[in-house]
């Protein structure tokens, strides 16, 4: 009986390794043999759809512009450029770096837009424009070391900090002699390593370097001096691969920008908005970001709590239930969500299960995290319903109740009370793991934080402030959990 | 009716893995009947009584309720069996997120399908027949384990049983509320109800029991009469069991 089942199991995890496959696999045929029609969507549409990252002044930011919050930068005004030129509107998807990229290759975006160094390596997996602005290469260092680090040659053996998956990464590991590079996600970290002395030095773009010294007075910036190919050193647009006739418009919109110089004049106006920024850091000032971050981690929280205890409960009754098959697919769920990253998850909701489906990034989020929390709670309940004395089961039984009131009505309820502790633990984990989302552009707290770090330029107060916010809305949560579990204890 | 049994247990056998609990169960409950089953403890007693409501399936044999085979059963059957064939645990096993009346009400409004009221009503009697009226709001963790005993009777009684079954209610009392549980199941059985008590009160047995049965290692060894179980027991073993019951 024992290996029967198991046998179940394996065939069901078969089942869903060859499915995770046959997933896998799709997409390269659709590219191979799908007509070229990547002009013709966007021009049917009526809108382009732009995926980037907002924390690369001047490239990209955030600012709040009549009370609402706004990307804007070089990249922006570009692409606005583009947009006009094709007849069509502009929509921005903001998401994290490393998310842009494979936004354009999964359909969500028709362009990836943030500062992109077309590398070879990335020519493989998406189509590029031409270059369209080509910054040049820096370092910033702390002031106190300028007369330490005068050029590339002084920072040989030195500790070089750049954002991961960057040109700028690549370049500090093969062109500094034994320098140890220190990879961050994002630039507003690597600053703070710098200003904290972790990191000698951070390679970065040039236009990036110079709004930093602008804005910080603890900066400098010295030109990097790398021998670098043109064709692989400036930023380009990326589109899915086999997207040639939106590339060959995209470039013309270039060509004419190009001509005009019109790329003086973006650099300027996002100079512009970076100094109305930096005139009030005070977090006060950003209350409203803070707000909708607290709005949005509450949202995903409290539909993530609800769909997980339901999805936990329904889990836990098919792991009881007669059927194998049941059990089966019950058992393997949750070993499988368990044994992966929440952060894989989120990305699978959202890129993965978006080639069949266009999900929203809110609506992925909340669906990732109510899939992930569901595993959790059952195993909750699971403990709970095992907890209840095996002799209520058989008084109930023996009254000629069904099952199904069986457990509404006795085992569930008992369940609950001796699982309320554990459950609560969830659902303050869950407050604290829902951050996750912000990889997809979800504008959560820890989003809304790093809007606000890269906006004002101050690395540890808005952590300070988020840290305070979650543990504000965590005790809160706990009191309240507390206040039922009494409730309970003064029922029975 | 009266000629026709109840419940008659023909082989009845059951094992837990390689371990047999019961070798070979014969028996038959008349209606009307009290059976008192006695015996030292591992016998089967309360395993043998599990099989009566099919809480236990069992492994050979059969238990056949007004003639028809219990194993046989479709959900629908086994639920009326249920219903008519009330079982009163050792551990009372009543539910403690439901205040008594709670306890009580349930399985009448959701098996029987009865009205709010109407099993309210019953449930009220019920308790005041047991004495116990002035507990029907309160949780069962405050009561004391005659009283809680008492309510898993009158919880039993609530489905109009034709017969119950008694699985040593006695058993995890303190002495001196023993007593007032056994008086309850006196005044059920001279109301003519249909009982079969596994215990180890020989007092209960001897006074309101029809036939003591004693049973050891897996087998009814013997079946008689109270009086004459406990003056001139025939087997051995039962010899043996009853003098130690009766000098400690």
């Amino acid at each position: 009986m024992k290996v029967k089942g198991r046998n179940v199991l394996l065939t069901i995890m078969t089942l869903c390794l060859s499915l995770l496959f046959l997933f896998t696999v799709q997409p390269a045929h659709h590219t191979a043999y799908a007509a070229d029609d990547s002009l013709q969507k966007i021009k049917d549409r009526g809108s382009i759809i732009m995926a980037t990252s907002p924390d690369y002044p001047p490239y990209e930011f955030q600012v709040s512009k009549n009370g609402k919050s706004q990307v804007v930068g070089m990249d922006v005004d570009i692409m606005r450029q583009v947009a006009k030129d094709l007849g069509v509107k502009l929509v921005i998807k903001s998401m994290s770096y490393d998310s842009v990229l494979v936004a354009v290759e999964t359909g969500k975006a028709d362009v990836a837009m943030s500062g992109i160094n077309p590398t070879a390596k990335r020519r493989q997996s998406v189509d590029f424009s031409k270059i369209y602005y080509n910054g040049g290469q820096s370092f910033l260092i702390n002031k106190t070391d300028v007369g330490k680090y005068k050029n590339k040659a002084a920072l040989a053996h030195k500790k070089i900090g750049a954002q991961t998956g960057t040109l700028q990464y690549n370049l500090a590991k093969t062109k500094i002699p034994g320098a140890t590079v220190k990879g961050m996600d994002k630039n507003t970290d690597l600053v703070l390593a710098l200003k904290t002395h972790k990191i000698d030095a951070l390679g970065i773009e040039t236009p990036s370097a110079e709004a930093y010294v602008k804005n910080d007075h603890d900066l400098a910036m010295i030109k990097s001096g790398y021998k670098l190919n043109k064709n692989e050193t400036g930023s380009a647009m990326a589109f899915k691969k086999g997207s040639g006739t939106l590339a060959a418009a995209v470039n013309k919109s270039i060509d004419k920008i190009k001509a005009k110089h019109l790329t003086t004049q973006y650099l300027a106006n996002a100079g512009k908005y970076m100094k109305v920024n930096t005139n009030n850091t005070s977090m006060v000032h950003y209350w409203t970001y803070f707000a909708k971050g607290i709005e949005y981690t509450l949202l995903i929280s409290a539909i993530s709590v609800i769909f997980g205890v339901l999805l936990g409960t329904i889990l836990a009754l098919m792991r009881f239930s007669k059927s194998k098959v049941l059990k089966a697919i019950s058992v393997a769920y949750v070993e499988f969500v368990r044994g992966t990253p929440l952060m894989v998850q989120v990305m699978f909701v959202y890129f993965g299960v978006g080639i069949i489906v266009n999900l929203p990034a809110l609506l992925s989020g909340i669906i990732a995290v109510s899939l992930n929390s569901g595993a959790y709670v059952e195993e909750i309940i699971r403990g709970g319903i095992n907890s209840v004395d095996k002799g209520q089961t058989e008084a109930s039984a023996s009254l000629g109740l069904a099952k199904g009131d069986t457990m509404r009505f006795i085992i569930l309820p008992q369940a609950l009370k001796n699982i309320w502790p554990a459950l609560g633990n969830e659902f303050v984990s869950l407050v604290k793991e829902s951050s996750i989302v912000s990889i997809i552009g979800v504008t959560d707290l820890i989003y809304q934080l790093n809007i606000v770090r890269a906006d004002t330029y101050r690395g540890v107060m808005p952590v300070f402030v988020a840290m305070c916010i979650y543990f504000v809305m965590t005790f809160i949560l706990t009191r309240i959990l507390n206040y039922f579990e009494g409730r309970m204890k003064h029922a029975r | 009716m009266q000629d026709k049994p109840l419940v008659e247990v023909k082989k009845l056998q059951k094992n837990y893995g390689d371990t047999e609990v019961l070798k070979e169960i014969d028996g038959t409950v008349m209606p009307g009947q009290v059976i008192c089953v006695i015996g030292p403890s591992g016998s089967g007693k309360s395993t043998f009584l599990r099989c009566l409501n099919m809480l236990e399936t069992p492994t050979a044999g059969q238990v056949l309720f007004e003639g028809k085979d219990t194993q046989k059963f479709s959900e629908e059957e086994l639920t009326t069996l249920r219903e008519r064939m009330g079982m009163v645990f050792q551990s009372f096993n009543l539910f403690p997120n439901l205040t008594v009346l709670d306890n009580l009400k349930l399985a009448p409004i959701r098996v029987k399908k009865m009205s709010d009221k109407d099993a309210e009503e019953k449930a009220m009697g019920l308790l005041k027949r047991v004495g116990l009226e002035e507990k029907a709001n309160v949780y069962p963790n405050s009561l004391s384990g005659g009283q809680a005993q008492r309510v898993a009777i009158a919880r039993a009684l609530a489905m109009d049983p034709e017969m119950l079954l008694f699985d040593e209610p006695t058993s995890a009392l303190d002495p001196e509320m023993v007593g007032e549980v056994l008086a309850v199941m006196k005044e059920l059985a001279e109301d003519g109800m249909t009982m079969v008590v596994v215990t180890h009160e020989m007092g209960f047995a001897r006074e309101v029991a029809n036939e003591v049965w004693f049973m050891a290692d897996g087998y009814i060894l013997e079946k008689n009469k109270p009086n004459e179980m406990f003056e001139h027991p025939q087997n051995p073993r039962t010899k043996d069991f009853i003098s130690k019951i009766i000098n400690s």
